[in-house]
């Protein structure tokens, strides 16, 4: 008895000891300051050093915490349990945000560096007229290939996926509207089409791409394909440029007949608590130099026009991931197509994944 | 002679087979360990020795909080969980009817193997309604939630195992219900406590699914954490992390041992093996 009475002794001396060093080690970060900022992100998707310049200029501490898909941020953000100041969602999850009344509007009036933002990437139809959202990022989809093992195959357009060469060689990201819409867009149709007939048409195309799908895989991708374990892969604009930091030997293209555009926007949620603190960090990021440090650091695209000017040639004037406007002009925004459509591709998706051998 | 070779010959496989199993077990481990003294920062060519990302890992205050978070919650959630996992096996115990038995102990059971996501988002939804603020509270009391069936479990057997006659004997010799319950009782179902903490804990170090809908505001657990920085690919400094979380464990496994051995040396051997009876994960 003595020796057990002692024993959770001890255990709780040591817990609470440590919970003593953590406050300390909390304290000494200004963690627990009252004067914070939540910012709930992608993993990895700002350059730390700009959180820490923030908080030496406003004296704002920023607490960052991060999300693996659009639907785990959702679940979190609608349940409310946490506050969080700044989210930083893709297009059609704003839609969807904005639709759930989860969202503050934004004050313009706070954020002037908003007219660094290319008109092109403003007013988009998830979002008209910005109300609640700020561009971050945007990208594409394409197809990154490795031409050593692809033996000068041309992937400017969908098609050259169904070439017979490629037999069990290609990744292809685990997303139903990416899959479905490049499907899609590989018979010249949009990517948001919702006619029966043309879905139907994109699944029978799509078995036909079966023995040539190695897997359809998540984040690992990235790993995969640096590793060259398979020629081809069907990824995200910014991940092709993370692959392509690994393993140089890789190229990214985005096909003529036409690709998503997508957008990561920064938003404020209904539930934040330092809306003065969200509205100053957003016009913080839009600032040229800032938006082009975290572009470089980040790799993806940014929307920024002096931005990309203060930003190397090498990288601005990359047109696999800056592309010109005949390219950008055909590629399409995910839009909200309802939780029916949504279900169906989701369906259909599913059905191509249960054939394939 | 033939047969005693026959023997041996069989242990030889038998052997063989256990250094093959602990082998495929352990090597993911020690390849995980061996590249993070890589100075190349990948998991695919070794270039050269570094500690740059031990350095990496003690310098990140914020993952060092975590990693105390980590702790604290386990201690603290298999110390609560332990105590009423206690009180929960011995009213288990005393009830006298073989089926309301077995059936509060079928429902501690299906506790144990539903699914953690499943217990997450109830959890999740659960906090919610009732207005606790996700972070250390949540996580302190849904991990506490899912160590109770599993120390249950682990203390039940010890239990069941003693003899009835010793707290009769112990009543007639004058013994109040206290005394029975402290002199008697407690101390035969020790290594039950003891083996229930332990696996308590190991639980809520590694528990993913339903730490990962209950944490908030800037609170996380090293699994939570390690699970977001891993989309972006497997940093070497999660590797040197893990590495220094694997060689803790070791030491605690071997402490344990240590202390059960010291312990267990006195003419009176209380049963032992009771503790490994496997718990479905």
């Amino acid at each position: 008895m003595k020796q057990l009475v002692n024993t959770f002794l001890a255990i709780l001396i040591v817990a609470f000891g440590l919970m003593f060093l953590a406050s300390r080690l909390n304290s000494a970060q200004g963690y627990s300051g009252g004067n914070t900022l939540t910012i709930y992100n992608w993993g990895d998707y700002v350059d730390p050093d700009l959180l820490k310049q923030f908080q030496e200029e406003t004296g704002i501490t920023v607490i960052y915490q991060t999300f693996d898909s659009n639907e785990a941020m959702l679940t979190k953000v609608e349940q409310g349990g946490t506050i969080f100041d700044v989210v930083i969602p893709s297009d059609y999850a704003i839609a969807k945000m904005r639709e759930e009344n989860l969202l503050l509007p934004l004050d313009h009036s706070k954020l002037p560096n908003l007219a660094n933002i290319d008109s092109k990437f403003m007013n988009l139809s998830f979002d008209p007229g910005n109300k609640y959202s700020v561009p971050y990022f945007w990208g594409t989809v394409g197809i990154i290939f490795n031409p050593d093992m692809t033996k000068g195959i041309d992937f400017s357009s969908w098609d050259s996926l169904w070439d017979k060469r490629l037999k069990n060689n290609i990744f292809l990201v685990d997303g139903a509207r990416e899959v479905m819409g490049m499907a899609l867009n590989s018979l010249h149709y949009s990517v948001n089409d919702t006619k029966e007939e043309h879905l139907q048409e994109a699944l029978v195309k799509l078995n036909k791409l079966s023995p040539n799908v190695k897997a359809i895989v998540g984040d690992e991708v990235k790993m995969l394909l640096a590793n060259e374990e398979a020629a081809v892969g069907i990824v995200w604009s910014g991940d092709a440029s993370e692959i392509m930091d690994d393993n140089d030997k890789l190229d990214f293209v985005v096909p003529e007949e036409g690709s998503n555009k997508w957008f990561d926007n920064m938003v404020i949620p209904r539930t934040a608590g330092n809306v003065e603190g969200a509205h100053k960090f957003i016009n913080f990021m839009l600032r040229p130099e800032v938006a082009a440090q975290n572009a470089e650091y980040v790799g993806y695209s940014t929307p920024n026009v002096p931005a990309l000017k203060l930003l190397p040639e090498d990288i601005s004037g990359d047109e696999r991931f800056y592309p010109p406007a005949e390219i950008t002009d055909r590629l399409e925004v995910y839009d909200n197509l309802g939780k029916r459509m949504l279900a169906h591709y989701n369906e259909l998706f599913l059905m191509f994944k249960m054939n394939k051998k | 002679m033939k047969n005693r070779r026959r023997v041996k010959n069989k242990n030889g496989i038998a052997n063989i087979y256990l250094v093959l199993v602990f082998l495929v077990l352990y090597a993911p481990i020690f390849y995980l360990m061996y590249y993070s003294f890589n100075s190349g920062g990948t998991m695919h060519k070794f270039e050269g020795f570094t500690l740059d990302y031990y350095r990496e890992v003690v310098a990140d205050t914020r993952l060092m909080i975590i990693v105390i978070n980590t702790l604290v919650i386990a201690l603290l959630s298999s110390a609560i969980a332990t105590i009423i996992a206690v009180i929960g096996a011995l009213a288990i115990h005393h009830v006298r009817s073989r089926r309301a038995k077995n059936t509060l102990l079928s429902l501690n059971n299906v506790l144990i193997v539903s699914p953690d996501v499943i217990i997450g988002a109830s959890f999740l939804i659960l906090f919610t309604i009732v207005g606790i603020k996700l972070g250390f509270t949540s996580v302190l009391l849904s991990h506490v939630a899912f160590s109770i069936p599993i120390a249950v479990i682990m203390i039940l057997p010890h239990l069941q195992e003693m003899s009835p006659t010793l707290t009769d004997a112990a009543r007639d010799l004058g013994a109040t219900r206290r005394d029975v319950l402290t002199k008697v009782i407690l101390p035969i179902i020790k290594p039950g406590i003891f083996s229930g903490f332990f696996m308590a804990l190991t639980y809520s170090l590694d528990d993913f699914a339903v730490t990962f809908f209950v944490t908030g505001n800037g609170y996380s657990t090293l699994s939570v954490e390690i699970y977001s920085r891993a989309r972006q690919g497997v940093s070497l400094s999660i590797n040197a992390l893990s590495t220094l979380i694997f060689l803790f464990t070791i030491l605690l496994v071997i402490g344990y041992y240590y202390l059960n051995q010291r312990k267990s040396r006195p003419a009176v051997q209380i049963a032992e093996p009771v503790a490994e009876a496997g718990v479905p994960r």
